[in-house]
């Protein structure tokens, strides 16, 4: 059982498989993420060009997996479709203990809104927004009242350095604290999947080492598998596991 | 939380935000001042019937406007009087004639001859000079917002009308004719000089009837007697006669005209300047697609800051109606606002900006939340 303030307040430690284990990291923690022949082609200059070709990939609870390859060769396309936002042509995904290939918009939409955090390359807070309800956001989503998920995100923005700020704007922060806010943001809920492209690409070295471990401390508080694309190889070393992607193939 | 983000978002884009309420505000004046000035100018086809204190109008068969009388007969006034339920019954004559003005030339005028010691057809009050200003010799009462057509008559002053000797002996304000013509209030007998009319015939008949009577049960009962005649009551002889205007003007049209053009720029306005709003954030809202908003969602946040936009435009545009018209309304041009215009062009207003969210909701159904692993 997860004990964690995160964990503790939104309840998703329900959601956990128990019956599935992570073998591959040789220990007993459960499979959150599982996806079997993963296949993805785009139809480019009216020529089908597969982007992912059979790709076999799991993430265990307090995992972190790294994908990394060069440009192309369909990491990023295999985040989307981990994180439910691109339907893959063929293949199985299950989150949980639920089959993810099988559903609908709609169904994905709520998985995503319960199940799965976003840290984006460009962080992709809402300029309108104070720090603080940039966080509150997904807890809303889920049906937590608006002052409630305040207190939440402040509580959590106070513990990833940015308790000043709770009351900024986006706009006026530098590009290592909006990565923070997003980092809030992505584990507000506690999800059971923590889904992050390339976080440290606009941020200098120091931020990015920050970021990267902040996001260790946090995900180890919610048990998240969390999957991070990136080339960047000063941060590989928070990887439990790398799996490097070439032409459609892991390698 | 979808009113707080729609809220600050609105809020964060102040520019946007103001381009849409001067959309907004432009409607809503537009539309309740074009309502206001169609209600107030088409008032006047019935100003002599909304103030004549009579309860019934009896006139020859077909009436349908009260400043384009046909005559009917002096002695059917008997009968009249005789119709179980009526109180009081005054003869009104209505007959055009023309004015003598100090620099040597004419203006048409429409006498109004009313009755002697009976409020009945008295439509005027008089604002400059005695009370009983009618009952000087030659004396007649023209109102003073149409001194610049008969070129300013001061009270004494001697004109003709009909070349008959008239004496200016008071002034009432603001009882303007639809047409162009001046109304000039005098008593019966002396508008037949005025007019050269026959006295043997009337222009109409007005009734006063018993208190509690059925009005409607006396007009079927004056038609019955008098088969040639119409009798209506005043409430539907005033809608006759605004309603005569309406139809072989096309004022309705006109002014309905204007009204819609200006929905349709505020709905315009509106619509780009949310599509604008969304343009400019549209990863956001891929972002919120991706972090699990629904369609559901996003629409009623779209909804939530059209409503926002709509909302406080309409209070400013009220405001600035009210303003406006306590500045500009006159009795020349009289803008008539309603409360139940000012309601009506609110919710109009308010279901536009409702509409014109669809514009950027259709742009914003477009976004893959996919885009924003995608730099």
């Amino acid at each position: 059982m997860i004990h964690s303030p995160l964990v503790a307040a939104t309840g998703n430690a329900e959601l956990l498989p128990s019956a599935t284990l992570c073998l591959s990291a040789q220990s007993t923690a459960p499979r959150l993420l599982a996806a079997v022949g993963i296949r993805k082609s785009y139809r480019i200059g009216g020529e089908s060009r597969a982007v992912l070709d059979g790709v076999d990939f799991h993430a265990c609870e307090g995992e972190t997996v790294f994908l990394s390859g060069p440009s192309g060769s369909g990491k990023s396309t295999l985040l989307s479709i981990l994180g439910c936002l691109l339907e893959c042509d063929s293949g199985e995904i299950t989150i949980g203990d639920r089959r993810v290939d099988r559903m609908n918009v709609n169904e994905r939409t709520l998985l995503r809104r319960h199940s799965i955090g976003f840290v984006f390359q460009r962080f992709q807070l809402i300029r309108g927004l104070s720090a603080e309800d940039n966080v509150a956001v997904p807890l809303t989503l889920q049906g937590t009242s608006l002052a409630a998920a305040r207190q939440a995100a402040g509580e959590l923005l106070t513990r990833v350095g940015l308790g000043a700020h709770r009351n900024q704007l986006p706009t006026l922060m530098s590009p290592g604290q909006c990565q923070r806010v997003a980092l809030a943001r992505a584990v507000i809920t506690a999800p059971m999947i923590v889904l992050a492209d390339e976080p440290t690409a606009a941020l200098d070295g120091k931020s990015g080492i920050e970021v990267m471990e902040l996001l260790k401390e946090l995900v180890r508080e919610t048990r998240s598998a969390t999957i991070v694309v990136t080339h960047d190889p000063r941060i590989m070393h928070y990887a439990d596991r790398v799996c490097e992607i070439e032409n459609g193939r892991f390698k | 939380m979808l009113w707080n983000i729609a809220f600050r978002t609105l809020l964060h884009d102040r520019g946007k935000l103001l381009a849409g309420l001067i959309g907004v505000i432009f409607s809503v004046i537009l539309v309740n001042i074009q309502g206001g000035l169609f209600l107030g100018l088409i008032r006047k086809a019935s100003l002599l019937v909304d103030r004549s204190d009579a309860d019934i109008w009896v006139g020859h068969r077909g009436m349908h406007n009260v400043d384009f009388p046909h005559n009917i007969p002096h002695r059917w006034i008997d009968r009249v009087r005789s119709v179980p339920g009526v109180v009081e019954v005054e003869p009104l004559r209505i007959a055009f004639s023309e004015m003598s003005l100090p620099d040597g030339n004419y203006e048409g005028v429409m006498v109004v001859g009313v009755s002697k010691g009976t409020t009945l057809g008295r439509s005027f009050s008089i604002e400059q000079g005695a009370d009983d200003a009618l009952e000087y010799r030659d004396s007649v009462i023209v109102d003073s917002c149409d001194d610049d057509k008969l070129i300013s008559p001061q009270l004494g002053e001697i004109r003709e009308i009909g070349s008959k000797r008239a004496r200016v002996t008071g002034k009432s304000y603001g009882i303007l004719s639809f047409l162009v013509t001046p109304y000039v209030f005098t008593y019966y007998d002396r508008s037949l000089e005025f007019t050269g009319a026959d006295p043997s015939l009337d222009s109409y008949f007005l009734v006063r009837a018993a208190a509690g009577a059925d009005h409607d049960s006396i007009c079927r009962e004056i038609e019955s007697r008098l088969p040639d005649v119409t009798a209506m009551t005043a409430t539907t002889f005033a809608n006759t006669s605004t309603n005569f205007w309406i139809r072989r003007t096309g004022i309705g049209l006109s002014f309905g005209a204007a009204t819609l053009l200006g929905l349709l720029v505020g709905l315009v306005m509106v619509g780009q300047t949310l599509y604008a709003m969304v343009l400019d954030r549209i990863t956001e809202f891929a972002t919120l697609k991706a972090i699990g908003s629904s369609e559901r969602e996003i629409i009623l946040l779209l909804a939530a800051q059209a409503s926002v936009v709509a909302s406080l435009g309409i209070g400013i545009g009220v405001v600035s109606t009210f303003l406006i018209r306590h500045l500009l309304s006159s009795p020349r041009a009289s803008i008539e606002i309603p409360l139940s215009l000012y309601l009506a062009s609110a919710i109009l207003v308010f279901v536009i900006c409702l509409l014109a969210s669809a514009l950027p909701y259709l742009r914003v159904r477009r976004v893959d939340p996919h885009s924003v692993l995608q730099g």
